[in-house]
């Protein structure tokens, strides 16, 4: 919600800055950017007493003296003959009509209403709609305005299963479902209460009678009808989070003085149905309370001072809560009223005693089975559990964000298998993944759970010069896997390429298993890797295919071996992004000894070109060829 | 000349994976608190509304609860728990005080852009004893934030609004750009819920933390857009070493 810095600091004598009123906002517990002297609100759901000038002004009489009574219509006012029904009390406990008819409408604002519209960017819509949208702003309490020669007979308010099509005063249409809250005319809805008007009924800017409405809605009966026909409403952000019960009259006899202040009333009159009264919260004074909960040690003087400056009634017994704030009930939340107004970051720190749990070790096995797929190259990843492939025991997604994704997934193989066929379209040659996590499935009419670990891997075993040519295979993964954990059964499979569109051949091989049927030697595991002790800054990465470049080198003079490979390996250049020795080859019987780098380029914002790498590659080149007895094969 | 007899063969570096960066930031917070004195406990992803949000003080109105916030499972039988806090209430229900429980994992709401996703990770502990106060919590608060983020980092406590805790509050820290970011949401346990489980609310008090995983591990590594982590990009997955 945005409020100008100039309509708050006007009711506010002591005149305070715009970053003083900013830092009391704050301390308040009120979040807000400021843009052009406007404050964009973000207020916690439970302070819809706060949206509005009236209302942040209430919170800000802890600080300020200010002036919150703006002038009012005070005459009596006749009494409006109205057919009205309100066949849903308990939703509408509160609702008044005004009827106003004026001579004339007035071909301009006074300053503090055309104010409202400059200051805040807003457009003007028509002289009644205008007044309601400001005296909105300034109190809180939204009304509509019905042009009232548009409404032809009965007007009733009720909770209904209807089905129609409705045109909104902005003009957009919709179609009624469920239940909603109306005001029906001969049956036709006229007002999709707490929401937004109708167009039938809507004032333009050729009306001079209209029927104001000033009610008090349930917020639980407006609560997502925005959201249902996808409508912006203020309205209806008010309403949901709670308007004062108390103030419609009020709202209306300012609505009047609005009017009078613009132009001549030729008539008017008010009806007020009061079907329940509000219920007054007491909560009794109970300082020790208070101040064991924020821990601190205020008097009682001094609490009931900032309650009372907050609006609250109180006395040595009992505080009573304005009917404006139906978020406070209890003790603690009256401490949350004074931690505010003492400012949370001014109450002191009291050193804390926690006591001892049991050290628990429900993830060391996971824990072990995670560092042991490190030490083999494996790399951890995450993934999202809805997916598109049922089985006949998947879990359903009600309402589902996407309409393709509306399972829970029950394996993780396939989350894994799709994550390593993006990484080998973006040329990974050497793939080897793990996930785990809870599963769940649908088992003799029970949600079912398991926890899993998945482990998938294809293409090149690694990418040093021992394992260079050794494709991954169910047999190296056995092998690999027995070396370390003989009692283990990973269970690996192969899985068909047949299906998957990639022209990749290498073999893809998987395992899913229980985290509950590995054995407690597990345990015993030494694991090599360790968790990175700080957090390491991130690279963005580039999405731009990769180009790679494999030398070779003879070697017949031993001695500069050593710096030949330290040169290349520490080569640095921005669209170098890897280098590793792929070959190694020491022919002791001819005093050769071979060695092949592979380079491989990418850059971050332009695919990299031929002309770039030969670029590079020369100067390596250059480097070596200076350097007696490293040759490259087959370069002239 | 050397002879090729006496020269070794370059290391062989053995390519080591990595832990993945949100899970590895989940157990250095879940350790660090651990080594407080919390203890671990844990809990189902797929929760009923009684936990999720009956035994928490969320009333049947509140707008968490509407389907356009929370995802509902098998005709809305179930939901996919929106936050960790119902681990606690299971923890509550089940060990009598003084308790300090941790639990930590995936949590699901219905959102998807640059800054969040319909899966994202949280933790969150309560310690319940006698006497607990908003000063206590403040010394706890403090205590995360500077082994997370330093001594030197400034934060500030803001008011806010939990239905399970009250007083409630936010913390931000300052960055070295001078912007407070808000890294984690706290407050008094509200002493409705305590009596939900079955704990006195006259003899115990309790304070509840919750930090959201991916925001401060966007802080922590610079990384801007939280679907980064969840690509399984080996390129992004292997700078976290």
């Amino acid at each position: 919600m945005k409020i100008a810095y100039k309509h708050l600091v006007k009711n506010i004598i002591a005149n305070p800055s715009i970053d003083e009123i900013s830092d009391r906002l704050f301390q308040l517990g009120h979040e807000h950017e400021i843009e052009n002297d406007i404050f964009n609100m973000e207020f916690t759901p439970n302070r819809g007493d706060c949206l509005s000038i009236n209302g942040l002004l209430r919170d800000l009489s802890v600080f300020y003296n200010v002036n919150t009574n703006q002038e009012i219509y005070n005459h009596k006012l006749n009494k409006l003959d109205i057919d009205f029904e309100n066949l849903s009390q308990d939703i509408c406990p509160q609702i008044s009509f005004l009827k106003i008819e004026i001579e004339s409408i007035p071909n301009k604002y006074k300053d503090y209403l055309n104010d409202y519209f400059k200051d805040l960017n807003l457009n003007k819509n028509n002289f009644f709609t205008d007044i309601s949208n400001y005296v909105s702003y300034e109190n809180g309490q939204p009304t509509h305005c019905y042009d009232a020669d548009k409404i032809n007979g009965k007007l009733v308010f009720q909770e209904l299963d209807t089905e129609q099509e409705f045109e909104t005063l902005l003009e957009k249409k919709i179609n009624l479902i469920g239940r909603n809250n109306v005001f029906l005319s001969n049956d036709k809805v006229i007002n999709l209460a707490g929401v937004v008007g109708g167009k039938e009924t809507s004032c333009s800017s050729d009306t001079k009678t209209v029927l104001v409405e000033c009610a008090f809605f349930k917020p639980e009966a407006i609560i997502g009808k925005s959201v249902k026909y996808d409508i912006q409403s203020e309205a209806s952000y008010k309403f949901e989070r709670f308007v004062d019960p108390e103030c419609q009259e009020k709202t209306i006899r300012r609505f009047i003085k609005i009017v009078e202040e613009h132009t001549n009333i030729k008539d008017m009159s008010l009806i007020t149905y009061n079907y329940k009264k509000n219920k007054v919260t007491k909560i009794p004074v109970k300082t020790n309370v208070i101040n064991q909960i924020i821990g601190t040690n205020i008097s009682q003087d001094e609490y009931l001072t900032y309650l009372s400056k907050l609006g609250f009634v109180v006395n040595d017994e009992n505080i009573e809560v304005p009917s404006y704030r139906s978020d406070i009930e209890t003790q603690n939340d009256l401490a949350e009223e004074i931690a505010r107004v003492i400012g949370y970051d001014n109450i002191a720190r009291n050193e804390i005693t926690i006591p001892k749990g049991k050290i628990s070790n429900i993830y060391d096995m996971e824990n072990k089975l995670r560092f042991f797929l490190l030490d083999h190259g494996f790399y951890e990843v995450i993934n999202s559990p809805f997916v598109g492939i049922n089985t006949s025991n998947s879990i359903c997604v009600d309402n589902p964000l996407d309409s393709n994704k509306k399972y829970l997934r029950s394996n993780l193989t396939q989350s894994l298998l799709e994550n390593l066929l993006f990484n080998e379209r973006r040329q990974k040659d050497s793939i080897k993944l793990f996930e785990i996590s809870d599963i769940y499935n649908i088992k003799d009419n029970k949600i079912n759970v398991s926890r899993k670990l998945a482990v998938i891997a294809s293409g090149r075993a690694g990418h040093n010069y021992k394992d260079f040519s050794k494709k991954i295979s169910k047999k190296y993964l056995d092998a690999l896997f027995k070396e370390s954990l003989p009692n283990e059964d990973f269970e690996f499979k192969v899985l068909s390429r047949e299906s998957l569109n990639t022209k990749v051949k290498n073999e893809i091989i998987s395992c899913e298993v229980d985290i509950a049927n590995f054995s407690t030697d597990v345990l015993s595991y030494s694991e090599i890797s360790k968790s990175p002790e700080s957090f390491i800054e991130y690279s963005p990465i580039s999405d731009l295919p990769y180009s790679i470049r494999d030398l070779s080198f003879s070697i017949k003079d031993f001695k500069e071996l050593d710096t030949f490979i330290e040169y290349i390996l520490e080569f640095k250049h921005k669209l170098l992004k890897e280098i590793y020795i792929f070959d190694y080859f020491n022919n002791e019987k001819n005093a050769e000894i071979k060695i092949g780098f592979r380079f491989i380029f990418q850059s971050a914002d332009s695919t990299i070109t031929e002309a770039q790498v030969n670029d590079i590659i020369s100067v390596i080149i250059d480097h070596i060829e200076e350097i007696d007895g490293i040759t490259i094969p087959g370069l002239t | 000349m050397s002879s090729n007899k006496d020269i070794s063969a370059p290391k062989i570096i053995k390519e080591r994976g990595s832990i993945h960066p949100i899970n590895h930031l989940k157990d250095s917070i879940m350790d660090l608190l651990v080594s407080f004195g919390f203890e671990i406990i844990d809990g189902p992803e797929i929760e009923t509304e009684e936990f999720n949000f009956d035994m928490l003080n969320i009333k049947k109105t509140h707008p968490a609860r509407q389907m356009h916030d929370t995802f509902y499972v098998e005709n809305k039988s179930n939901l996919l728990r929106t936050h960790t806090s119902p681990v606690q209430i299971r923890g509550m229900l089940e060990k009598r005080p003084p308790l300090a429980f941790i639990s930590g994992g995936k949590v699901f709401r219905k959102d998807d852009d640059a800054t969040h996703l319909p899966m994202f990770h949280q933790i969150e502990g309560i310690l319940i004893d006698k006497n607990i106060s908003f000063a206590h919590l403040k010394d706890l608060i403090y205590k995360i934030v500077h082994s997370l983020f330093g001594e030197d980092i400034e934060l500030r406590f803001r008011p806010s609004y939990f239905p399970f805790t009250e007083p409630s509050a936010e913390v931000d820290i300052l960055s070295s750009e001078g912007k407070w970011l808000e890294i984690l949401g706290c407050g008094l346990v509200n002493p409705i819920v305590l009596e939900n489980c079955n704990i006195d609310s006259n003899s115990y008090s309790g304070l509840a933390f919750g930090l959201g995983i991916e925001r401060i591990a966007m802080l922590k590594h610079g990384v801007k857009d939280i679907r980064d982590f969840y690509k399984s990009n080996l390129d992004f997955l292997s700078q976290f070493k």
